[in-house]
């Protein structure tokens, strides 16, 4: 199936990125997810005080030059909170991410390779697990397993690898029926050679726009269960356990609403920014003048 | 003779500014019908889309003059442009497999050009289909239900619906087979009879150009190289535009 | 039509059939035994034939497979047994809540699509400055998390302006905020798929000759792309109200809205297992009528696919 007529796509391939959500985004996110990295190895490197250390006498405090982000309820440095909770908040959706891909890519080639019953009965097993909504069941894995990080990420990663099982077959699918992949399998490649040398990097693609965006909201979710209390478990700094803590305090310490609010929209942005930026990039089509 | 469409020295440039269309200068007369033959991507399609403002974003055009009879077609705002479209210049394209929107059915996408040029639909439309040899029938069909060439003569009939004074067909009959190939062609001439639109027609192919055309420009790497009546292509002083006249001359010997 | 709905439901059955099992063997997977908790949690001494006796009572001492059928025989009755926390009837829990939670879910779901549509097509209709704008302001919404756009609304809204007011008794006043909220980043997802989707369109041959048959921006958008996108809309739309009846939970925690999301959340924390399993069956049953509605949608938009079904 092309879309565009050969001598048109060929025509038209040049083209300028489309604003700040496009190429320049794409930059834009990448430098934001190398600042958290950077952050995320301040720690050792600036002098604060320990994320856990609880100073009862400083509770509430603005920032300041002892405390540049303030202090919160318990007294805690919120600047050192904010570092320390960049691993376990980033590590925490990289792990997530890493166990949907585990099981979604092995199901979704399975099934796109196999064909016939094999590819309907993955499917129809995949669509059970797609018949709950998403956080819906999420939930309900954590309310079994019990509220902690883990069982967050266990709970997230069982409810959402199926669509992305779905996506990747369906890419493999569509990739192996293009005239070229067909011409390779005529010209009497190996089925191994056609699925590494042409099949493959046809999908790495779409697969990396897939993942970035994917990182965004599985970031957003668990953000989310740590924040209902059912993630991370106090005393782990968390950006979405922070604001949870924050909130009986934030009309006095409005900083402590600000800061990690701030934190996971930007780590949030930063894959949602390189997610669209690299599908600007794949995307050549430019859309008729009205 | 009246000049309809005036075209002095257009270029198209692409997003990084290169000339992808390199001073291209023409003129054709009220109702003068006349062939635009070249190789794939020698710039056929990219004058025919400067000629409708229907280029895509980085790409530009622009030209000393670019006249419809008379009026600048490079001062005209969207909404002029607009204005234009259908009912003076209109184009039909390559590839009619995918001109027709598929979730509608043809009739009614038939009935907006009659609506566009102001006649009375459903009158309007079941003789335009008469007249492209096709069944009234065909408007209740889907594009899917219908073949290629039946396609690119509902495009016709669209053709015939708006009266443009100037069509553009972008390669009609690519595709189509032979038999086929002729029918469209016929109803093209019976479309331009009827309406007496000047015709600008495209193609790789001089045999089709010989059918409804007298006179033909070559363009060639962006540019116009030969504007000549077909007659006299063989004695041109281009190589690419003599070489074109007589590859048609020795396939037809052959056959 | 009817032909068609009938055959989606029996392809149906298998998928629902896997719904009661994956709800059901969740429970039974769990690790820890239900009975010896709740035994613990009693805090006298208990001795084996109490346990025997509690398990006996509970029908635990059946094999697995008859237990999932009794489960499901009471189930489809609307049975659900008893909240462990609060010692009341399940259905009578939910059915207390569930009003609630699916009117905040439907008017955000109005709000999510009204946004969508307005940012989708904002989005490509715009000049280009401002069209990069729209995405970019799109982007940075996708990108806040409910809560904390919750917590910042409470902040301006309740807290610095005084509007509106935290603990409600769910009328319509106390709608307000938590709608804005969960719209707000429904509204700017589905803004993508929207521009997306209208993006694909334009560049689609048809569209092409749409413009040079002369038509407006606006004939064109309903005319001719409307119904190429309806379909695959339809889709999104049902999959905002599954991230909507979930996102729920979240929302209607911070603004005090009186839904299932209290009621799970407890429910979690105290390992309710009844209410955990009954809230799955209902928001999964819930959802799955809504990606129904959804898929006839899509095959009323395509010709070639209502044909097809025509000629089963």
């Amino acid at each position: 199936m092309t879309d565009v007529p050969m001598s048109l796509s060929k025509t038209y391939r040049r083209r300028l990125p489309r604003g700040f959500a496009g190429r320049g985004g794409l930059w834009l996110g990448l430098a934001l997810l190398g600042g958290f990295v950077v952050l995320g190895f301040a720690g050792s490197f600036v002098s604060l005080p320990p994320p856990e250390k609880i100073d009862l006498l400083t509770r509430l405090a603005p920032p300041s030059a002892v405390h540049p982000l303030g202090t919160d309820h318990l007294g805690r440095d919120v600047l050192a909170r904010l570092i320390g909770a960049v691993p376990v908040s980033l590590g925490a959706a990289i792990a997530t991410m890493a166990a949907i891909l585990a099981i979604a890519l092995p199901w979704g080639l399975t099934a796109a390779l196999a064909g016939g019953k094999v590819d309907a009965l993955l499917m129809r097993l995949a669509d059970i697990v797609m018949a709950f909504p998403t956080l819906v069941l999420a939930l309900a894995v954590i309310g079994f397993l019990g509220a902690s990080l883990e069982a967050s990420i266990i709970g997230v990663a069982a409810a959402w690898w199926p669509s992305n099982a779905r996506l990747l077959r369906a890419l493999v699918l569509s990739a192996r029926q293009r005239d070229f992949v067909r011409a390779a399998g005529l010209a009497g490649a190996s089925p191994a050679r056609v699925i590494w040398r042409h099949v493959l990097p046809q999908v790495l693609p779409p697969l990396a726009v897939i993942v970035s965006l994917e990182m965004a909201s599985v970031l957003l979710v668990l953000s989310s269960l740590s924040f209902l209390g059912i993630g991370a478990q106090a005393p782990t700094p968390e950006w979405g356990a922070m604001l949870n803590e924050a909130r009986p305090f934030f009309a006095r310490a409005p900083h402590m609403l600000l800061v990690p609010g701030l934190a996971v929209t930007l780590a949030v942005l930063a894959f949602n920014l390189i997610g669209e930026g690299l599908r600007d990039m794949l995307d050549q089509r430019e859309p008729y003048k009205w | 003779m009246v000049t309809g469409l005036e075209v002095k020295s257009l270029s198209v440039l692409s997003g990084r500014g290169e000339p992808l269309l390199d001073r291209v200068s023409f003129n054709l007369a009220q109702g003068e019908r006349i062939g635009l033959i070249g190789a794939s991507g020698s710039g056929k399609s990219l004058t025919a889309g400067a000629l409708c403002g229907l280029l895509r974003p980085p790409l530009s055009a622009r030209a000393m003059a670019l006249r419809f009879y008379g009026n600048d077609m490079q001062a005209l705002t969207p909404r002029a442009w607009r204005a234009l479209r259908g009912t003076t210049i209109f184009q039909i394209f390559q590839s009619p497999g995918t001109a027709l929107n598929p979730a509608r059915k043809v009739g009614a996408q038939l009935v907006e050009a009659a609506v566009t040029a102001r006649g009375c639909p459903v009158r309007d439309v079941a003789d335009a289909l008469k007249r492209v040899a096709l069944d009234p029938e065909v408007a209740r069909k889907f594009p899917y239900q219908i073949s290629g060439g039946m396609k690119q003569r509902v495009l016709i009939a669209m053709a015939l619906l708006l009266r443009p004074r100037l069509l553009i067909a972008d390669e009609p009959t690519t595709g189509l087979d032979v038999l086929t190939e002729h029918e469209v062609l016929e109803t093209l001439a019976t479309m331009l009879d009827a309406t007496g639109a000047a015709l600008l027609f495209i193609s790789h192919d001089l045999r089709a150009v010989r059918r409804v055309a007298t006179r033909t420009l070559v363009m060639e790497a962006g540019q116009i190289v030969e504007d000549t009546a077909i007659s006299a292509l063989s004695t041109s002083r281009h190589s690419g535009a003599r070489a074109l006249a007589n590859a048609v001359e020795t396939l037809e010997g052959r056959c | 039509m009817t032909r068609f709905l009938f055959w989606r439901l029996i392809t149906a059955i298998p998928t629902l059939f896997g719904m009661s099992l994956l709800a059901f063997f969740i429970v039974s997977l769990t690790p820890g035994d239900p009975v010896m908790q709740e035994l613990r949690a009693m805090g006298s001494a208990f001795s084996p034939e109490d346990v025997a006796a509690m398990r006996a009572e509970f029908g635990l001492d059946k094999p697995l497979p008859v237990r999932y059928v009794l489960w499901l025989g009471d189930a489809v009755r609307g049975e659900f047994g008893t909240s462990i926390a609060s010692g009341r009837s399940v259905i009578d829990e939910i059915s207390i809540y569930l009003p609630a939670t699916l009117t905040l879910a439907a008017s955000a779901l109005v709000g999510a699509v009204a946004i969508s549509l307005t940012l989708g097509i904002a989005a490509v209709s715009a000049p280009r400055g401002v069209a990069a704008l729209l995405r970019t302001f799109t982007v940075v919404l996708v990108s806040i998390p409910s809560f904390w756009m919750a917590l910042l609304l409470i902040w301006v809204f309740v807290m610095q302006l005084g509007w509106a007011r935290l603990v409600g008794n769910g009328s319509l006043g106390d709608l307000v905020l938590p709608t804005v909220t969960l719209s707000l980043a429904a509204g700017a997802s589905l803004g993508r798929v929207v521009h997306e989707r209208i993006r694909a369109e334009m560049c689609e041959d048809h569209v092409r000759l749409a413009i040079a048959k002369g038509q407006s921006p606006a004939s064109i958008l309903i005319r001719h792309i409307a119904p190429r996108i309806i379909g695959p809309l339809a889709t999104a739309w049902a999959n905002t109200l599954g991230a909507l009846l979930g996102g729920a939970v979240i929302v209607e925690t911070i603004f005090g809205w009186p839904g299932l999301g209290q009621l799970i959340l407890q429910a979690i924390a105290q390992r309710d297992y009844p209410i955990i399993q009954a809230y799955l069956v209902f928001m999964g049953l819930g959802y799955f009528a809504t990606s129904l509605l959804a898929d006839v949608i899509v095959i009323i938009s395509d010709p070639q696919l209502r044909r097809g079904l025509a000629y089963d």
